[in-house]
């Protein structure tokens, strides 16, 4: 039999127009109404239920404590899976290919929400019971997006502050810490004449070169700067984002960082900031947790203090991460989709001072204590939260590689102009793809 | 220069080879502690077996193994057995349509295959997250290789050997199995070789194909590797590692006489 | 391996019965149907969903809305005013260009100095192989480890050199381009030694008792004889070479993630990143990109390739 060139011809063409006119084949049919949440009680029982909830390669042992709880109390059975990094990216691309799980550690700032398309995925969760037990103003402040609560929040978020050596600062005269930006740059000035490293930066590792930016834009950001970003009104290459970039660069050229910044990691900052080999480390909570897995409490205490910084004063800025929240999906089971929110209420209620004592973290609830063998700079940054301001990652439509152009910047392929160039594309790129007016 | 080369040779493996390779097993040998900044230097205390039993268990190797083996053999069988038959024809008959076929089938050679549409596609079939629609997926991936490979050398094989069988009265599939598949032997063995060592150690297809629902060596590895906020337990990762390995070295090993005879006999005319 | 031949004259019509014999014999000896499965297997499980792929590129497919639209070519013209995607091509090409010549002529080498059947050479071949056994991810791992400013390296440097060896292997926005590319040719070197030991054993003994007798050395019986006669494992070898290295990216992504700097920032790395933010249908445009400079560059080489082998 002979074949014709036409039949594989039409085969083909016929095969890509069929294709062409769909919809996100990704997006499940289950995007319509979720039942009102009803909050099942606690204790429910869930023999052969079995949930899975996925984690990054840093968060996959967190939940422990709460998942031995639970199947104890209910005869479900939980299951994690771990998406190996770069986690936001496999999730990203999994949910794209329609393989979505019960529940998933995610980062619950409104850019992250959207990038997982909220409205369609996830399930809302206004009105869980465990919402008012939260101190301060937790509730408030992350997990929502569009006036909608899509995460749950379970460890403090990290705050963006400066971590120091206390016994280098009493070592070298220092009582107290500064209390501005200004007062902050004139202390490492001090620090670097008498022969100490002042700041130490992990620009081979990259993701924390952001917070450098971050924490000079605290004013501003409180101002309402994202807002602006947001609707296009300012720019990253405007005077005020520029120029928190290129005083980093220039802070860096003074000389007031490690000269081993091109190639350090996050182990060396550890190791330097503990040993005493650099004096301060601008950071967030993760950073500490790294420290905490090779100094005890005690020692910690001793030798590591905290405090936030803005350009007028010590005002911190938040960014929750992915470590920090879940969010539940919409798998189209109304069954799981209801034993998921009973985890959460679980993890929430009942199962909550177990995770914190395991987790030695500071608890986010009323009722709930944190464990004493929670360090003191821990309960600083907790403590901190309250007076905080948003970080990009919180208060913008979208989330550009501000850290990897910046990385570039350090290792010298980028000039502190061409960051904030690079990051404003990528910002508008992002948010024309939301369709977010103005763009 | 009789001395010299062999003195070079082994000079050659323990530079380029012995190095690395003292690395992962001196690493997997380590406790936590000492293994965070994996360096060259032995163990203070050898925690070679405690560390294999460790990821062993904590990795669930042993059904992850028999994953990666019920995904691989079959996708492997398939896509040489249908690959060498489309060669055969490839190769024997010529037309333009003949040649714009195989220009069609050897273009996977040089395209990457789309991740994403792939399991869209799968999920439409009602495939996903299944063993059979992986291995469908490894065969698609892979089938360009084998053509390319096999399509060559069936040229070799004389046509005589194909006439005398059908005079004698078989049919084109006896034909091919009989006569033609056996001969492909050296072929095919190098094919093997390659698309296993593909698949055995492939990450990222399996992921988003069948991640999380089935156990495979490679996707295993995650449950280890991390042991606390962006530390790696590299003792555990390099142990890890050193037994996912073992399997294709010990069939190479055991097999790579046949196989280097059977490349060495035409694989490349 | 040898190409397919091409005989226009031998198309024939359907219909036609005085070219009955060849043909016809043909069609029948070599049922058309042999093709089905293979095809079928191709068409569902690669090349609808890589035409479905393609097509996205003309859309705005993002994580960010469930409704798709066209957009014609505006992904093409955003992407070609950004500067990331020449600067990535040219990384990949400088790339895939280093790897081929590495890989190749460390495979070459290898094969000449363990072409003899002893038994330490036949150990030796096993242990180059195993590299290829490994996955991608742990060589990256290993050589993350060994290359790092205080990693076994510079240890073994330090100590023939007599002083502290700190080169930040990895961290050069120059160079380590290069050194990636040695580490891809390092894993991949024993196949190449494999393909050429092949096609060494290929060369027929009678052409290098002749050339003995004529009183050739070594190194002009392999220049003017087998080197030649090495064609087609060098067409073969630098193929895949060059498409390997252009396709993938696991073992850059394992060492370097794309720096310092983004001087190792292979394209699909950065494609993998855009669809990560989201961005799906800007992702599929740069692989479109990529495959087009795949073909463009790639197909001319081997076709070279092909020629010499033909002609030499």
């Amino acid at each position: 039999m002979k074949i014709t060139r036409s039949a594989v011809a039409a085969v083909a063409v016929v095969g890509a127009l069929a294709l062409a006119g769909c919809s996100d084949p990704g997006a499940s049919d289950a995007g319509n109404g979720q039942s009102t949440s009803d909050w099942p009680a606690q204790d429910t029982k869930l023999d052969g239920t079995t949930l899975t909830i996925w984690a990054a390669q840093n968060s996959n042992k967190t939940a422990d404590s709460v998942i031995q709880g639970f199947e104890k109390l209910t005869g479900a059975t939980v299951k994690v899976v771990t998406i190996p990094d770069p986690y936001e990216q496999g999730v990203q691309t999994k949910v794209a290919t329609g393989d979505k799980p019960d529940l998933a550690f995610w980062q619950p700032t409104a850019s992250e929400l959207t990038a997982l398309n909220a409205t369609t995925n996830l399930q809302t969760l206004d009105g869980a019971p465990w919402l008012d037990n939260y101190t301060g103003n937790l509730k408030d402040i992350t997990g929502l997006l569009d006036g909608k609560r899509y995460a749950a929040l379970v460890t403090t978020p990290a705050v963006i502050g400066v971590y120091y050596n206390k016994e280098v600062f009493a070592k070298n005269g220092i009582t107290s810490t500064p209390k501005s930006w200004d007062d902050l740059i004139a202390l490492a000035k001090q620090l670097k004449t008498k022969g100490v490293t002042p700041f130490y930066e992990m620009g081979a590792d990259k993701w924390a070169t952001q917070w450098w930016v971050q924490a000079q834009l605290a004013d501003a950001a409180k101002d309402g700067l994202w807002d602006k970003v947001n609707k296009n009104e300012e720019k990253f290459t405007d005077p005020t984002i520029q120029g928190a970039i290129t005083t980093y660069k220039d802070l860096i050229d003074d000389g007031l960082f490690n000269t081993d910044i091109k190639t350090a990691t996050f182990a060396d900052q550890g190791d330097a900031l503990l040993g005493g080999k650099a004096a301060m480390a601008m950071q967030v909570n993760s950073f500490f947790n790294e420290l905490q897995a090779s100094a005890s409490t005690a020692e910690l205490d001793k030798k590591i203090g905290f405090f936030p910084i803005s350009p007028s004063g010590n005002v911190g800025t938040f960014i929750p991460d992915q470590s920090n929240a879940l969010v539940a999906f919409k798998t189209g089971d109304s069954k799981r989709e209801a034993a998921a929110r009973q985890f959460l209420s679980y993890w929430l209620g009942d199962g909550y001072q177990d995770f914190v004592t395991a987790q030695s973290t500071v608890s986010l609830l009323k009722g709930v204590d944190t464990p004493s063998s929670v360090p003191q700079a821990l309960k600083d940054v907790a403590a901190s939260i309250g007076t905080s301001v948003g970080s990009m990652q919180a208060l913008a439509v979208a989330n550009p590689d501000l850290y990897l152009n910046l990385a570039d910047m350090i290792q010298g392929t980028k000039t502190p102009v061409q960051v904030a160039k690079t990051t404003q594309d990528q910002f508008a790129q992002l948010a024309k793809a939301q369709g977010v007016a103005g763009f | 220069m009789r001395y010299v080369q062999p003195v070079v040779a082994i000079a050659l493996v323990v530079l380029l080879l012995g190095v690395p390779f003292w690395l992962v097993v001196v690493t997997a040998g380590k406790s936590q502690s000492e293994a965070l900044n994996p360096n060259l230097s032995t163990p203070s205390h050898w925690h070679l077996w405690d560390n294999f039993s460790t990821v062993f268990q904590e990795g669930h190797m042993t059904p992850a193994f028999f994953g990666s083996l019920l995904i691989m053999i079959p996708a492997v069988a398939g896509v040489l057995v249908l690959g060498a038959m489309a060669s055969w024809v490839l190769a024997r008959r010529k037309s333009r349509t003949i040649a714009f076929v195989y220009a069609l089938a050897i273009s996977g050679l040089v395209l990457p295959p789309a991740v994403v549409t792939i399991v869209l596609l799968l999920r439409q079939l009602g495939l996903a997250g299944t063993a059979l629609g992986m291995i469908g997926v490894y065969m698609g991936m892979y089938m360009s290789t084998v053509i390319f490979f096999v399509t060559g050398f069936v040229r070799t094989i004389p046509l005589e050997l194909e006439e005398a069988a059908r005079v004698d009265g078989a049919s084109p599939p006896r034909v091919f199995f009989r006569i033609i598949l056996p001969l492909l032997g050296p072929t095919i063995s190098t094919a093997t070789i390659l698309i296993c060592l593909y698949i055995w150690n492939d990450v990222f297809y399996a992921l988003f194909v069948i991640g999380g629902r089935i156990d495979t060596l490679p996707l295993n590895l995650y449950q280890v590797a991390s042991a606390g906020l962006y530390l790696n337990n590299w003792h555990l990762i390099f142990a890890y590692i050193i037994l996912m390995s073992l399997p294709l070295l010990v069939t190479f090993g055991l097999l790579q006489r046949r196989i280097i005879s059977g490349v060495t006999s035409g694989a490349v005319k | 391996m040898t190409t397919t031949q091409l005989t226009r004259a031998e198309a024939a019509p359907p219909r036609t019965v005085a070219r009955a014999g060849r043909t016809v014999r043909h069609r029948q000896d070599h049922p058309a149907w042999f093709l089905v499965p293979a095809l079928a297997v191709l068409l569902v499980f690669f090349f609808v969903p890589t035409i479905y792929n393609f097509v996205y590129a003309f859309t705005n497919w993002s994580s960010f809305h469930a409704a798709i639209s066209f957009v014609g070519i505006d992904n093409f013209k955003d992407l070609f005013t950004n500067g990331s995607l020449l600067k990535d091509l040219r990384i990949t090409l400088v790339y895939a260009v280093l790897v081929a010549i590495f890989q190749n002529l460390f495979g070459l080498v290898l094969a000449l100095v363990l072409e003899r059947d002893t038994m330490i050479n036949r150990f030796a071949r096993v242990a180059f192989f195993v590299p290829v056994v490994m996955s991608a991810l742990a060589v990256g791992y290993i050589f993350q480890a060994l290359l790092k400013p205080q990693g076994g390296l510079n240890e073994i440097l330090g100590f023939f050199l007599r002083h502290d060896v700190e080169v930040a292997w990895l961290g050069s926005t120059t160079w380590t381009i290069v050194v990636v590319a040695l580490i891809h040719a390092w894993k991949w070197m024993g196949l190449s030694m494999l393909i050429y030991l092949a096609g060494l054993k290929t060369i027929s003994e009678d052409v290098l008792e002749a050339s003995r007798l004529d009183g050739a050395g070594w190194w002009t019986t392999f220049r003017e004889i087998r080197f030649p006669l090495l064609a087609p494992a060098i067409t073969f070898n630098v193929a895949t070479a060059l498409l390997g290295s252009m396709n993938g990216f696991d073992i850059v992504q394992a060492t370097t993630g794309g720096g310092p700097g983004g001087t190792t920032e292979l394209l699909n790395i950065f494609i993998f990143r855009t669809f990560g933010q989201g961005l799906f249908a800007q992702a599929t445009t740069m692989s479109l990109a990529l495959f087009a400079m795949v073909a463009i560059l790639a197909f001319p080489v081997i076709r070279i390739l092909r020629k010499r082998e033909a002609v030499l």
